[in-house]
């Protein structure tokens, strides 16, 4: 795929990017002429390689650097541990399958590196020491323009003053001089030491970089220069500007973005948190990493940890939060993942009682002390509306507070103006996202960059599967070819809005299902989730199939139920979920899931809806490679053929693919010995289904809309439709609304903020 | 009397056929082609369409399948 091959006998194995790197392992001939049909497909310009100079002794090297600033790792060096640490760092991951990596180095990524503590000399003296060949000059002076200014200054929290700080003493003068040349930032600065010298800047000692882990690439000397203490530069802005000489950095103005650090071992003012790491959370591996770049030399940096669904995000979150040990608010999406977090905080850590507390629209809880956790959802504090006394005085609390750690759950989800809102809401020294998919499909992910900080660590999935730490999960494609009167049904123009209702009710889509869910029941002793986001087909299938479903309507009540009832009971081993089961129900006992109908295009939920598998399961010697069990999980996602589904199936599973995972292709199912045992054999039953099918109104068998829908982009390659901002953030229904019955109001409905002059005096104060 | 009538022999399979039935359906009637709907697998049409149909074909399958941009 990808390589224009359409026709349906080729497409067998859509691993595309697996097959192709192994050709370039084999032959480096056979890569460049595959790279120029890859880029090129209109097939003038020819990429051309041949200036790029190997090395004598490039078969120990283990990476290959491209002038257009991307780089290809070869997993199966002794080097690749370091490589690929290093490499993370660098650049950001385009496509992992299993032997060959593929690294883009963007501004971004390398904005990453230089906050995680690399300099430009030693990004380049690393990259051509593992590089096979002579690095291009373009490459060299890529990274050069990109890092110039990035991590020349510092903004620090030291003892609740504001300090912008520079750590190179050559060019620190010069930098800071020319900070302060902006009114704005002169104007922000306390002086504090007028003509005390030259320029008054403070000097003093920072310990130098430690525990990055490249020092083993580099030799003695350079590493002796690195770990050597520094002299850094100072001045002192007034803490109500802040946010102004912020905003004066950023690329569009002065072009010095800042990394914000905290010195949170020196801060004296914020009152600690008793909080300390049970004995029995041994973190692994790769949480070690991500912590070890959070906490480089000794101060909390703010940024992004990437890691899979299932692969223990809460225990790095808790274990960031016990090593700043300062108060902390933890934001999630919803009140189940808000309870989840409380338990996790008391599971890992042996935080009191009281000084964790929830805030959510049921538990509005207070801790006591003068230091503590809560945990509350974004909603509840973006909440622009009003609100009841009891949470008015929390969140007014939360407001005046100094936050030591503000830890951010799937901060995929969040739009950026919302996390505007709350950041400006909340004061924070320090600020962690974890996501499992950072990858949306309208692009905004880089707004992230720079309202939380840079990725600092991302782990490869593929390595985790290997190490045992989550499943190993066979991916599976079934392709059911719709029936004769489906498919005519299908073409109809006047069918157009239930094309999907059609290709998701196919009826040897509903027989593949039955019988993949029998085989799994009684073979293997499965728990099985299906998936299904059209609620129509969701509920036709459920009540066929005689199993219980989930969906947005279902009370709490019942939800738990269900899933006690699947959890525990060997009758239930199969629950019908919607669009509500992709992040917040946490069910660690599936092990298999069916899609029958998704998201559209949305390589999120596909992401998502996988990592509800991913938790490892079994013994561990079982799982590891050579292990009794070669795959231990199953995600299977039923497709009807010469539909649209087919070209949504095949974006969404981009992003796993990027990730390494490959979808084997299913054409034979259910099979063909397999007669009237499922339904929907006769042709009869199938006409019935159909009519049932067409009769449906347009909006019983549309899409599920769900509050926490902020996606919706996903939906059409390009669709632009009216609406409000807070139903695109998936703060619908939570907005203040006005009615009024008198004919003055009637332009005012939605109480836009109109000229605040003419606003009757009584309103004035709400929005303000 | 026996009529013979110059074609073209199509096999393919039940979707496809589908999608054919319903192409002819959309033109006007000056340039309906199919002269016989054989099975469900099989169609006789007039001699001169197939680039027609094919292209038909193709571009309803480029619809269907997704290609990454790079």
């Amino acid at each position: 795929m990808g390589h224009g091959e359409k026709g349906r006998p080729n497409k067998k194995h859509k691993s595309s990017a697996k097959e192709d790197h192994r050709i370039i392992v084999e032959d480096e001939d056979a890569y460049y002429g595959e790279e120029v049909d890859d880029d090129n497909r209109d097939g003038e310009k020819k990429r051309d390689f041949t200036k790029l100079e190997l090395k004598p002794d490039h078969a120990n090297r283990p990476l290959w650097a491209c002038a257009d600033g991307r780089i290809f790792l070869e997993t199966f060096s002794p080097l690749y541990k370091q490589a690929y640490d290093f490499l993370i760092a660098i650049a950001e991951p385009v496509c992992r399958p299993e032997s060959m990596h593929e690294y883009n180095l963007t501004p971004h990524s390398l904005y990453a590196a230089v906050s995680v503590g690399l300099e430009t000399e030693t990004i380049i003296a690393v990259l051509n020491k593992l590089s096979k060949t002579k690095l291009p000059k373009e490459m060299i002076d890529f990274i050069h323009a990109s890092t110039a200014n990035y991590g020349k200054v510092k903004l620090v929290l030291k003892k609740n003053r504001y300090f912008v700080e520079s750590p190179f003493p050559e060019a620190s003068d010069y930098v800071l001089k020319k900070l302060l040349k902006d009114e704005a930032i002169s104007k922000a600065r306390i002086n504090a030491e007028v003509s005390n010298g030259s320029d008054g800047f403070t000097i003093s000692k920072a310990k130098g970089e430690i525990g990055t882990g490249h020092e083993d690439l580099l030799s003695g000397a350079e590493v002796a220069a690195a770990a050597e203490e520094k002299e850094t530069h100072a001045f002192e802005v007034d803490p109500a500007q802040v946010e102004n000489v912020k905003q004066r950095c950023l690329p569009n103005a002065l072009n010095y973005p800042m990394l914000e650090e905290y010195d949170f071992r020196n801060d004296t003012v914020n009152p600690d948190l008793d909080m300390e790491l049970k004995p029995h959370a041994q973190p692994r591996p790769y949480q070690e990493k991500s912590l070890s770049k959070m906490f480089g030399n000794g101060r909390a940096r703010s940024g992004i940890i990437v890691l899979p669904c299932g692969a223990g995000k809460s225990l790095v979150g808790v274990s960031a939060a016990c090593r700043i040990k300062k108060s902390c608010l933890c934001l999630a999406t919803n009140a189940v993942s808000v309870d989840q977090w409380a338990f996790q905080f008391r599971l890992w850590s042996t935080i009191r009682e009281d000084q964790i507390c929830r805030f959510t629209s049921d538990s509005k809880e207070r801790f006591r002390g003068n230091a503590g956790v809560v945990v509350t959802t974004y909603n509840m504090v973006a909440f622009g509306g009003k609100r009841s006394e009891e949470s008015e005085k929390i969140i007014e609390e939360i407001r005046n507070r100094e936050w030591g750690l503000l830890l951010m759950d799937e901060v995929h989800v969040v739009p950026a103006h919302m996390f505007r809102k709350v950041i400006s809401i909340t004061k924070s020294h320090c600020k962690l996202g974890l996501t499992a998919t950072l990858v949306r499909e309208d692009e905004r992910i880089t707004d992230l960059n720079f309202l939380i900080g840079p990725k600092l660590y991302e782990a490869n999935w593929l390595d985790l599967v290997k190490g045992g730490f989550i499943a190993n999960v066979q991916c599976a494609e079934v392709w059911c070819p719709m029936t004769k009167e489906f498919f005519a049904e299908y073409l109809k123009k006047e069918n157009s809005k239930k094309k999907q209702a059609l290709y998701v009710m196919n009826p040897n889509k509903f027989r593949a299902c039955e019988f993949l869910i029998r085989f799994h029941e009684q073979q293997r002793g499965d728990k099985i989730i299906v998936f299904a986001d059209n609620l129509f087909a969701l509920t036709e299938y459920a009540m066929k199939l005689r199993k219980p479903m989930i969906y947005g309507a279902t009370s709490h009540v019942e939800r738990t139920k269900i899933l006690e009832a699947f959890k525990t009971s060997k009758e239930v081993n199969t629950v019908f979920l919607s669009k509500v089961g992709d992040n917040s129900i946490d069910i660690p006992e599936a092990n298999v899931i069916i899609q029958i109908s998704s998201h559209a295009g949305s390589r999120r939920q596909e992401a998502q809806r996988l990592g509800r598998i991913l938790r490892a399961k079994g013994k561990l010697q079982d799982r590891m490679a050579g292990g009794k069990e070669e795959y231990n999980a199953f995600f299977y996602s039923l497709v009807s053929t010469d539909t649209q589904e087919m070209y949504y199936s095949t974006k969404r599973q981009q992003f796993l693919i990027d990730q390494g995972y490959s979808f084997k292709v299913i054409t034979s199912l259910p099979p063909s010995d397999t007669g009237a045992d499922l339904s929907y054999h006769s042709l009869q039953d199938q006409l019935a289904l159909l009519s049932k099918v067409l009769s449906a109104g347009d909006d019983a068998v549309g899409l599920e809309q769900l509050e926490e829908d902020a996606d919706d982009i996903a939906l059409h390659k390009a669709r632009r439709f009216m609406g409000s901002m807070s139903a695109m953030s998936g703060a619908n229904g939570m907005v203040y609304m006005e009615y009024s019955t008198g004919r003055k109001m009637q332009g005012q409905l939605k109480g836009k903020p109109k000229d605040p002059a003419k606003r009757h005096h009584l309103f004035k104060r709400r929005f303000t | 009397m026996v009529n013979a009538t110059k074609g073209l022999f199509i096999s393919c399979d039940i979707p496809m056929a589908q999608f054919i039935i319903n192409y002819n359906a959309s033109l006007p009637a000056s340039q309906k082609f199919i002269i016989q709907v054989l099975d469900s697998t099989h169609l006789f049409v007039q001699p001169h369409v197939a680039e027609m149909i094919r292209s038909a074909i193709a571009e309803f399958r480029d619809q269907n399948s997704y290609e990454k941009p790079n």
